[in-house]
């Protein structure tokens, strides 16, 4: 069965949130292999110095040698001025040599596990959660599509990093499974109403990162925490290069439904 | 005044039972039926931002339940603040008193939000305050409403997320309304995985509130024909009187 595969990702303008550590760390390094010279990476999160040894470590890869560049934007994703900042920097980036803007909304937080549903009787608490995890999400997502807008020739991608707590409830995880349950329907949106867009709800499944060590430290419910730990143990939790490598080819595939839900299992 | 308990064995026993959004629509049909499914010494708790609306309501339904001793509140205040919240839980917990055999919590105030492309979404204070209403806001006040009384056996618990279709389903230029009704799902599914004791249901209305259909057909033109609150509100009233649903599962006005 031969593959219309493409080998690349085009000249993109490639913009990762939450791209200073674990999984968008990697994106970003994956993306900068697989992206022409002339593409351009927006960096963006709130640690200025891990973004930075990134921007670097890119620099001197090949890619970065060959003409790919790399901007960090140190940014508040929850507030005004850390979207307008993304938004500015994707814009000044955009050219007409452009032809694939590739967008991975991967920033988020696990929220506080250690509790139950029952115990979140402070809105505010709540709140915060939401607008760092599903609202800064639409709205970025939102306003750069404004600013890059549709154009004969060019692929706009739209990738939001899921969940399996977006279709199954897990117990003493009510922020995170209701933040990516939300988002999951954000998205499903957004692919219903632009057939023209590239919108991919991937889950990338349990990796090794500083978030999984706090999920198998802290979480509430003894028997969804002793599953952590012993995932753990067992050396079953996924390196994030591997489950990256997944994302990689089947943005390069470029065949799944638009708002589809694919997990690294089902690959 | 018939008696409810020859008419009707089953009832939703002594109970306190709060709705929100009980000024108009479906929260107010519900506030109707739910009063005559009420043991007396029952206490009625209707959350809305209108006073004198459920000043109005109150009349009513203390003149229409008076053998009953139904006991109702009107409890006048924005649930999109703190203050709104924490306001309406303290009053039920002065009412819940040990002889109290049922909590029964109705989050069914909600907003439409606006009705638009995704794109135009740029704005976050308007994400956030929609969503501050329509999730944080249930999560806050289930929560504290939760935290009431200890459990005991004979006290039963029942919490109520007022869903629609499109908890499920993506609707174009809906994704405000779309987003919010599935996180509440989803919110209200790992409750009712959490708490064995408590019943969580998600009922999907079908279109019909009044009020929100006009502002639907304002914003998109397009008539969903609602039908009478009454009739949904009927079926939601056999769900809780019945109490066979599964904890946790998303019911649909045409499935029931």
């Amino acid at each position: 069965m031969s593959s219309s595969q493409r080998k690349d990702l085009g000249r993109a303008l490639c913009i990762i949130t939450g791209a200073s550590r674990g999984f968008g760390r990697t994106v970003a390094r994956e993306l900068s292999r697989l992206v022409k010279p002339g593409s351009v990476l927006i960096l963006t999160a709130r640690s200025e110095e891990n973004l930075r040894s990134l921007e670097v470590e890119l620099a001197g890869s090949e890619a970065g040698k060959s003409g790919l560049l790399v901007q960090c934007v140190p940014a508040d994703l929850a507030q005004m001025e850390g979207l307008q900042s993304v938004v500015s920097a994707s814009r000044a980036a955009f050219s007409e040599q452009i032809d694939h803007v590739i967008l991975v909304n991967n920033a988020a937080s696990l929220g506080d596990v250690s509790r139950f549903t029952s115990s979140f009787t402070d809105m505010a608490e709540v709140d915060s959660y939401l607008s760092l995890n599903v609202t800064s999400c639409l709205c970025l997502t939102a306003r750069l599509l404004q600013a890059l807008p549709p154009r004969s020739g060019l692929c706009r991608s739209v990738i939001n990093i899921t969940s399996l707590c977006a279709l199954q409830p897990f117990k003493s995880w009510a922020l995170y499974c209701t933040g990516k349950a939300a988002r999951e329907m954000m998205f499903r949106v957004l692919a219903a109403e632009e057939p023209d867009l590239r919108v991919l709800s991937y889950s990338p499944g349990p990796l090794d990162t500083e978030m999984q060590l706090v999920a198998r430290s802290s979480t509430a419910d003894p028997d969804l925490k002793k599953t952590f730990s012993d995932m753990f143990s067992a050396g079953q939790l996924l390196t994030c290069e591997a489950s990256c490598a997944k994302l990689m080819k089947l943005l390069l595939e470029d065949s799944f439904t638009s708002g589809a839900h694919i997990d690294v299992f089902d690959l | 005044m018939s008696d409810i308990n020859s008419t009707n064995p089953r009832t939703l026993g002594r109970g306190i039972c709060i709705i929100t959004g009980a000024s108009k629509g479906f929260g107010q049909a519900l506030a109707y039926q739910v009063s005559r499914s009420l043991e007396p010494r029952s206490v009625l708790l209707l959350v809305a931002r209108s006073g004198p609306l459920l000043q109005e309501m109150k009349e009513e339904l203390q003149s229409a339940t008076e053998e009953q001793q139904l006991v109702v509140h009107c409890v006048a205040v924005d649930l999109r603040t703190k203050e709104g919240v924490d306001e309406t839980v303290r009053v039920a917990r002065q009412e819940a008193v040990d002889e109290i055999e049922h909590v029964l919590l109705i989050n069914n105030a909600a907003s439409l939000g606006d009705i638009a492309k995704f794109e135009t979404f740029t704005n976050p204070d308007e994400v956030n305050s929609y969503l501050s209403l329509n999730v944080s806001s249930p999560l806050a006040l289930t929560a504290g409403i939760l935290q009431l009384c200890p459990c005991r056996p004979g006290l039963r618990w029942s919490v109520v997320n007022l869903s629609s279709m499109f908890a499920l389903q993506a609707l174009p230029s809906w994704v405000l309304y779309c987003t919010a009704k599935a996180a509440r799902n989803m919110m209200f599914s790992v409750l009712a995985k959490e708490q064995q004791h408590v019943k969580v249901l998600s009922y999907s209305l079908g279109p019909m509130d009044p009020d929100m259909q006009k502002e639907i057909l304002r914003l998109t033109n397009v008539n969903h024909n609602p039908m009478p609150c009454h009739e949904s509100a009927a079926k939601l009233m056999k769900l809780l009187l019945d109490n066979n649903f599964s904890s946790g599962a998303h019911l649909d006005f045409f499935d029931v």
